[in-house]
């Protein structure tokens, strides 16, 4: 592993601490995402790897070596911040150069990369400006060139793409993408946006007040959340409070549902995902099948959004939140129109319910 | 047909204002060309004569030429203090820092009367009254706040992060101060600068208390001066501060234009 994290731990005085035991490690290459709501560490975390701020405890390591008390100028990590940070009294080129006359590069040499790095993010010719003059895409790539000039060990992303609008957000976000394979170079993204992280991320660390809940590929994070913070962070989610049975199934309200997770006892927390559930009118509806859950309910709701049909379906299990792909084939269903909803037994999700915090 | 009454009112009130606070400045120079020997208006001739007469003051050129050396040391130590004092107090956090900020620019709010018999009677026993670093030490008491308070207020304004990307991208402290911090906080260092020296130089009451008799300073002179004497020479002298007052305040409105297309 290359950058490897150990029970990293920030205090700030008597308070919570903001980041506990926190551990996660990444492969040469890697992009790992670290995703949360704000305030739930993930910029402190950056910080701490690139050495803006100290950790309280815990281990840093790069390629093996301990750097946790190593000084930020001797980390040699680049570091993308969401402002930007460019420096407004230099030029572009000025700006590009800086980390290069920190390491005493000769003046041909960084001519000669500067021009490199602001060619990779598509850049020449603004290298006599100053950075108030470019737009605000423009300003990030001059970041980027710049965190990337000096060929950091690692790149430290944060918050890169909310300062960017919509549109341009996603272009810059794959451009990111391609350059950080190019250089194969191992990248720590922070972000609160969970479309974001799953896009380009190779694997996620999910944060919540400090702490790790989950680490795995965007995969694992959506289809097996391993917490129910995880699973509504992620996605839109249907939440329904559940009692296990002798036989198996779960009890909410006044019907039963399956699940693939073996059985408990007690209190259970059910998730579902409203775009894993089909709705058929009544009546064409089938008998339940071992792999499928069969409920039948009303419409209540209509949200109409474009591309999506939101409905809100009040069934015996409890209200529930079902989303279906518009089509221009069949009439959405209005409400008080009688429905049989069915999803598979592995998209009812099962937490136990001290988990549920 | 009423909104163009009243933008004329508006504009003849605005004149009216700027009339009423700068005629006695403005009246300054022409007075200061007069030909009488007594300060009369309208004069009945005009001559440069008391520009002549000020070259020839003794005590005048001696005050000028003094007041000019102690502005001049006045500036250099207050920079050299209020500079590393403005980084700890915005870049540091520590114990009582906020106290200290009070602390420091506490005399701001002092009557420099109470402030000038303070340091007479502390003085006064360590022989540093009518001295030269007597005076250069009774007026950093009252420009040290003022230069802390911009260098404050520039440090604050800073782009956030710049300083921080500067350590990220391999430059130790003293570099990223250096590189970053300095040339960044150049308008404030040049506003807080001419601020020190146009208060050193200007000073009056605190440079009545510590001067003495037998160290000249300018305003001090020209005080006595109009004491005992009615012609027009106390006109020529301060035409010439007038126009050293607002050579200084071009340069710094300069320097914060500077400033302002510098940062973002």
């Amino acid at each position: 592993m290359y950058l490897e994290v150990e029970s990293l731990e920030k205090r700030y005085g008597h308070l919570a601490p903001s980041v506990a035991d926190l551990s996660f490690s990444l492969g040469q290459g890697e992009l790992l995402g670290l995703l949360g709501p704000s305030g739930c560490g993930k910029t402190t975390t950056l910080r701490m790897i690139s050495g803006l701020v100290q950790a309280t405890s815990g281990k840093i390591k790069v390629g093996g070596q301990d750097v946790t008390r190593l000084p930020t100028y001797r980390r040699n990590m680049g570091v993308m911040f969401q402002s930007y940070a460019l420096f407004p009294h230099m030029t572009i080129a000025e700006n590009v150069a800086f980390g290069l006359q920190m390491r005493k590069i000769r003046k041909q040499d960084i001519a000669k990369r500067v021009a490199s790095a602001l060619a990779m993010v598509r850049l020449e010719g603004v290298a006599d400006r100053k950075p108030r003059e470019l737009s605000g895409g423009q300003q990030q790539r001059v970041a980027l060139a710049r965190a990337l000039v000096v060929e950091p060990d690692i790149l430290l992303l944060d918050e890169p793409l909310s300062n960017l609008d919509a549109k341009l957000r996603d272009n810059m976000r794959n451009e990111i993408r391609e350059i950080q394979q190019r250089l194969r170079m191992t990248t720590v993204f922070v972000t609160h946006d969970q479309t974001e992280a799953m896009a380009i991320c190779d694997r996620i660390v999910v944060m919540n007040r400090g702490k790790l809940e989950q680490i795995g590929t965007p995969l694992d994070i959506y289809e097996r959340p391993a917490t129910p913070m995880v699973a509504e962070f992620v996605g839109r989610i249907n939440r329904l409070d559940g009692q296990w049975r002798n036989d198996g199934a779960i009890a909410v309200g006044d019907s039963l549902v399956r699940a693939n997770a073996s059985g408990g006892a007690g209190r259970v927390l059910i998730m579902i995902r409203p775009h894993r559930i089909d709705l058929e009118a009544a009546g064409e509806a089938s008998v339940g099948s071992p792999e499928a859950n069969v409920v039948v309910g009303t419409i209540r709701h209509i949200n109409y959004v474009g591309d999506t049909l939101q409905y809100a379906v009040a069934t015996a299990a409890g209200l529930l939140q079902v989303e279906k792909a518009t089509s221009s084939a069949t009439d959405p269903f209005q409400p008080g129109d009688s429905v049989t909803l069915r999803w598979k037994t592995r998209d009812t999700l099962t937490f136990s319910s001290e988990a549920t915090g | 047909m009423l909104p163009k009454i009243a933008r004329g009112v508006h504009a003849l009130s605005i004149i009216l204002i700027l009339m009423f606070l700068l005629a006695p400045v403005i009246l300054v120079f022409p007075i200061s060309f007069s030909a009488d020997a007594y300060v009369a208006w309208p004069p009945s001739a005009w001559s440069a004569r008391w520009y002549v007469a000020l070259l020839h003051n003794e005590e005048m050129v001696t005050a000028f030429r003094n007041s000019l050396l102690i502005a001049a040391c006045v500036t250099v130590i207050t920079l050299v203090v209020a500079m590393p004092a403005a980084v700890a107090l915005t870049r540091w956090s520590f114990r009582g820092q906020d106290a200290l900020i009070s602390l420091f620019t506490a005399p701001l709010l002092l009557p420099s009367i109470v402030l000038g018999l303070a340091i007479l009677v502390i003085f006064a026993g360590y022989g540093l009254v009518s001295s030269w670093p007597g005076v250069v030490i009774a007026h950093l008491v009252i420009t040290l706040p003022y230069a802390l308070r911009v260098l404050m207020t520039g440090l604050g304004t800073m782009p956030s992060f710049v300083e921080d990307a500067a350590g990220t991208l391999g430059a130790a402290p003293w570099q990223v101060f250096r590189q970053i911090t300095l040339p960044l906080m150049t308008p404030a260092l040049v506003a807080s600068a001419a601020l020190a020296f146009i208060v050193s130089f200007d000073e009056v009451v605190i440079s009545l208390f510590i001067a003495g008799t037998q160290l000249k300073l300018l305003p001090v002179s020209l005080y006595h001066y109009v004491e005992s004497w009615t012609d027009p020479l106390v006109a020529a002298v301060s035409a010439l501060l007038v126009l050293g007052t607002l050579g200084i305040v071009l340069i710094v409105e300069r320097a914060i234009g500077l400033g302002k297309a510098v940062s973002k």
